[in-house]
């Protein structure tokens, strides 16, 4: 059993963490792993939206998270969030982008800041297929159609008629029973 | 209850960056709730009507920033496979339980204590061990600190689980910080450092809202050690004077990028608002037992008189 470490204070994330990270394999062994999600926690902030095979997309999602999150809490001021800022973006006009466009952004969301949706798998195998990591709030159209349900759509409409029609039949059934019932006592 | 400034200054600043953001937000989670993915794209929260603590109506309880160092084996363990959110609470409230009974006081590692135990083989029944904190650990009603001392020339640490109900009595005997969270080379250090008189008296502190920083730099006993001192990054040890080969296979061996590993800290560690809400949890009922210990305290000599 070990005690939390208490030397920074940290952001609840709101998407689902994985106890254990994964280790993906690199030429360069651990230090590559940081490597490489840097370059795409990079791409993340400066395109926004893309895709991307599902393990790296999922692993690169917890550290922009993370990222954003720290500079929304510290701030630019902040040493230690500006030296991960340094770091997680390998182009410094990234740096400027979370703290002058992101941070605004995401200030006053409850909800996680990135979106990881599921994309085609172009090969059949029992590896996940690709991925499609976006930042919230991004200018591109939505990648999935919205969810409403509006009362006014013809289907609705009819289906709130037949709902209604089913009832009134059951009660006259039921009381039709009840009648028939108390007629016969 | 004082308010305690912690010595470190980056510390300091994110406690009170932490109090002042969390401090306000606090009111506004309370006032509103809100679903986490409304119609409109961004989750936006609504701007609630009241402000201020002061100004609305919920009464709002904010612990300290400073509870995390103070009582940190209240926060559960952060490996996310073995918590379990009912026995966490069930713990607190025992631990809570405990704390009405006997006195735990705020210690640190670094800090000289004396703990006294139950004990039915020793002739007083009592047995009582006095020494430097050098490393704590474990959570909930686990959390434990290890005691070390030298007596008649033979180093010894005995590990004390702070929720044992043989334990009858937790004293500071001098409280401080050293400059590491763990003195574990102190072992392998000259026995000067870790010795301290079995009848020391409480210390008085003079200034009361600080704990100091003992800025000591302990001299180590020539090598073999019992672990690499030198790939450690201790702040609390005079130079090590190792032949630079030493060095170039700390270099070789050491792992520079995990201080940037975001997702490793946070798996270390429990976030903010789940600590707020800890110790929003059990802050009124630390601050009136400490209430009542006080007038204990004050009425006691009176009784006696």
């Amino acid at each position: 059993m070990n005690q939390a470490d208490l030397s920074k204070l940290v952001s609840a994330l709101r998407i689902a963490v994985k106890p254990k990270p994964r280790l993906f394999s690199c030429p360069e062994g651990p230090a590559g792993r940081l490597k490489k999600l840097r370059a795409t926690v990079t791409a993340l902030v400066k395109y926004e939206r893309i895709e991307l095979n599902y393990p790296r997309a999922e692993e690169a999602q917890g550290y922009a998270e993370r990222l954003i999150s720290d500079a929304i809490r510290n701030g630019d001021c902040h040493k230690h969030t500006m030296e991960m800022a340094d770091y997680w973006l390998n182009e410094k006009q990234l740096v400027h982008k979370l703290f002058k466009v992101l941070v605004p952004r995401y200030q006053n969301y409850n909800s996680s800041f990135t979106r990881l949706v599921l994309g085609p798998k172009t090969y059949p195998g029992y590896f996940a297929g690709t991925a499609i990591l976006e930042l919230k709030g991004n200018p591109f159209p939505a990648l999935q159609p919205e969810t409403h349900n509006y009362h006014y759509w013809l289907h609705n409409v009819l289906l709130e008629e037949a709902k209604k029609e089913f009832r009134s039949a059951r009660e006259d059934r039921n009381a039709g029973t009840t009648e028939s019932v108390t007629a016969e006592s | 209850m004082l308010r305690r400034a912690v010595l470190q200054t980056f510390r300091q600043g994110l406690a009170q960056s932490f109090f002042k953001r969390y401090a306000v937000s606090l009111t506004e989670t309370t006032v509103t709730h809100q679903p986490i993915e409304t119609s409109n794209e961004a989750g936006e929260r609504s701007v609630p009507t009241q402000k201020t603590g002061d100004e609305s109506r919920n009464t709002v309880v904010v612990a300290p920033p400073e509870f995390r160092f103070m009582y940190p084996e209240f926060l559960p363990d952060p490996a996310m496979e073995t918590r379990n959110r009912l026995r966490e609470k069930l713990e607190r409230m025992d631990m809570l339980q405990r704390r009405s009974v006997i006195e735990i006081p705020e210690f640190y590692t670094g800090s000289i204590m004396a703990v006294t135990v139950a004990d039915a083989n020793s002739p007083n029944k009592f047995a009582r061990f006095v020494g430097i904190c050098i490393q704590r650990g474990g959570s909930g009603l686990r959390a434990w600190f290890i005691l070390r001392n030298v007596v008649d020339k033979q180093g010894v640490e005995i590990l004390y689980e702070m929720y044992c109900p043989l334990i009858q009595k937790i004293e500071v005997l001098r409280l401080e910080r050293r400059l590491d969270e763990s003195l574990l080379y102190l072992r392998d250090a000259l026995p000067e450092y870790s010795t301290f008189p079995l009848d020391m008296e409480p210390e008085r502190r003079l200034n009361n809202s600080v704990v100091p920083i003992n800025p000591l730099k302990v001299k180590l006993r020539p090598r073999p050690w019992l672990e690499r001192w030198e790939r450690q990054n201790l702040q609390g040890v005079e130079d090590l004077n190792l032949p630079q080969r030493f060095y170039d296979k700390a270099e070789k061996v050491a792992k520079p990028w995990e201080k940037y590993d975001l997702m490793l800290h946070y798996r270390k560690t429990i976030p903010a608002e789940e600590q707020e809400k800890i110790f929003a949890e059990i802050h009124s009922q630390l601050q009136q037992q400490e209430l009542k210990r006080k007038l204990r305290r004050r009425r006691g000599p009176d009784n006696e008189q």
